[in-house]
């Protein structure tokens, strides 16, 4: 794709302006490194970074039939939360029950809700809502930005920003102002870290960004956020859900609620739940430092019994780590073989995640 | 970008110091610093024998794997230990504390073929 056909965040010429390393991702182009990955990294699980991560989708759903769709389009269950609160969910194929996108839905008023995709399944979300009367989708990402601030001094770092808001606490949505700008924010993340999201409109962003540098905050790039979220132990969309992969494969089931009535996917999600899923996802820890990637065979006793999904060099534990499918009857803390080029390394098979804080 | 005089320079973004028949091998700072922060490296066994263009190492950031093609024929006759557990010496300093091997070469002729450092410094910007 030519650079003149990806879109650009709002921060673009700020992440230029820091010397950023941009690269595409999604069709958008991003700053992937400021000052390096690792740097970045230990930056978030020390003190605390900012991602400018806008090329997530924004739809907001509104409407007095908002909640009635989204029960019936995505997997979890909103009666679980309710009004201020955040929740993490599953969009399934209705023929093969494969994860169509993994999203997050910020129930921000009664009626109202933000829907977050991941950037490239945004058209393929608006277009699996079923229009009803009482509901109404609305493509807001162009008017927005989104800034995820995370690491264990995000609150510290935050103090001046928040003084007169309300800090959200974990999977909380709060109103968020900023300069005379009104947004929200809420207590997720992507790294396994405490911290938040910001939805600011574009008028808001610019100055945000210069305030929470100005608090110390350094800047990350999706290359800390894509080693952040492995250690953390979360999939990334395309690597392990996508076409092929179920939620009950990636350990995902928790996220799928049928006790609460139809909605896409139910019924061959009820099927694997039957018979049982054929592969799980699994973490992997090397023994050494090389890094598995994608697509690598995972071989027990001589056997190929799996593949890596997506594998990195952990900052934190010093030594190659990946997630990867492997048939569920292979326990904890077996030995298995991770075919990297031309050789064969020793791993362990673990439990995720690979790293964790107190929030974890 | 730094692009010592003194050394010699492959199309493969490695650079030679030489010393009579004994070269020093290693990536140059345009190789580190594309790569990104290096975590892996894995060096040519003492002793090997390796050939001209032929990949011999590999270099492996959080980003990708690189492999390390020698820019001369020849033996093994040192490897750099350090970088086993301290790989971020190659994004430090590529050119003294970053070096990867060493190899008694066996053809001297091949250095010829190499770029000098404001050849070098052309190619790799006409790259970028």
């Amino acid at each position: 794709m030519a650079s003149s056909d990806l879109l650009h965040s709002p921060l673009d010429s700020e992440h230029r302006a820091l010397g950023a390393r941009m690269a595409e991702f999604g069709g958008w182009e991003m700053p992937i490194q400021y000052s390096g990955v690792l740097e970045e990294h230990r930056s978030c699980r020390t003190d605390a970074v900012v991602f400018d991560v806008s090329h997530l989708g924004s739809l907001r759903v509104f409407g007095p039939q908002a909640k009635r769709v989204l029960q019936q389009t995505f997997t979890n269950d909103l009666e679980r939360i309710g009004p201020s609160k955040a929740q993490y969910t599953h969009l399934l194929d209705s023929d093969d029950g494969h994860v169509v996108d993994d999203v997050i839905i910020w129930w921000v008023d009664d009626d109202e809700f933000l829907v977050m995709p991941n950037a490239s399944n945004t058209d393929q979300l608006i277009a699996s809502f079923s229009p009803v009367d009482g509901c109404e989708v609305q493509d807001i990402t162009s008017t927005r930005a989104v800034l995820a601030v995370q690491g264990p001094a995000a609150a510290t770092r935050l103090k001046g920003i928040f003084v007169d808001n309300e800090y959200p606490t974990k999977f909380t949505v709060v109103p968020f102002s900023f300069s005379g700008h009104e947004g929200f924010a809420a207590g997720t993340g992507y790294t396994g870290e405490d911290g938040l999201e910001l939805h600011v409109p574009l008028a808001a962003v610019h100055d945000l960004w210069q305030s929470l540098l100005a608090a110390g905050v350094t800047p990350a790039g999706l290359g800390a956020r894509d080693t952040l979220r492995l250690e953390a132990g979360l999939p990334l969309h395309g690597f392990e859900l996508g076409p092929g992969i179920t939620p009950l494969q990636a350990g995902f089931g928790w996220v799928v609620r049928p006790e609460k009535g139809e909605f896409l996917g139910r019924t061959p999600y009820l099927a694997e739940l039957a018979s049982g899923p054929e592969r799980r996802l699994r973490g992997l820890v090397v023994n050494g430092r090389q890094i598995p990637r994608h697509g690598c065979p995972i071989n027990l006793a001589g056997s190929t019994v799996g593949e890596v999904t997506s594998g990195n060099f952990s900052p934190m534990l010093n030594c190659g780590i990946a997630l990867g499918f492997l048939p569920p009857e292979i326990v904890d803390g077996s030995p298995v073989e991770i075919g990297i080029r031309d050789r064969f390394v020793e791993a362990t098979v673990v439990k995720p995640p690979f790293v964790s804080s107190k929030s974890i | 970008m730094d692009y010592p005089e003194e050394l010699l320079y492959s199309q493969e973004h490695e650079w030679v110091s030489v010393d009579g028949n004994r070269a020093r091998v290693g990536i140059t700072d345009f190789a580190q610093d594309a790569l990104g922060d290096v975590v892996y490296v894995e060096m040519p066994e003492l002793g090997a024998t390796v050939s001209a263009n032929v990949s011999c190492a590999e270099v492996e950031s959080t980003k990708a794997v690189s492999d390390v093609y020698s820019p001369v024929s020849g033996t093994v006759s040192a490897i750099n230990d350090g970088l086993t557990n301290t790989p971020e010496r190659l994004n430090q300093d590529p050119y003294q504390e970053g070096w990867i091997y060493e190899v008694e070469m066996s053809d001297l002729s091949e250095l010829d073929a190499m770029m000098d450092a404001s050849a070098y410094r052309a190619f790799s910007e006409g790259e970028s």
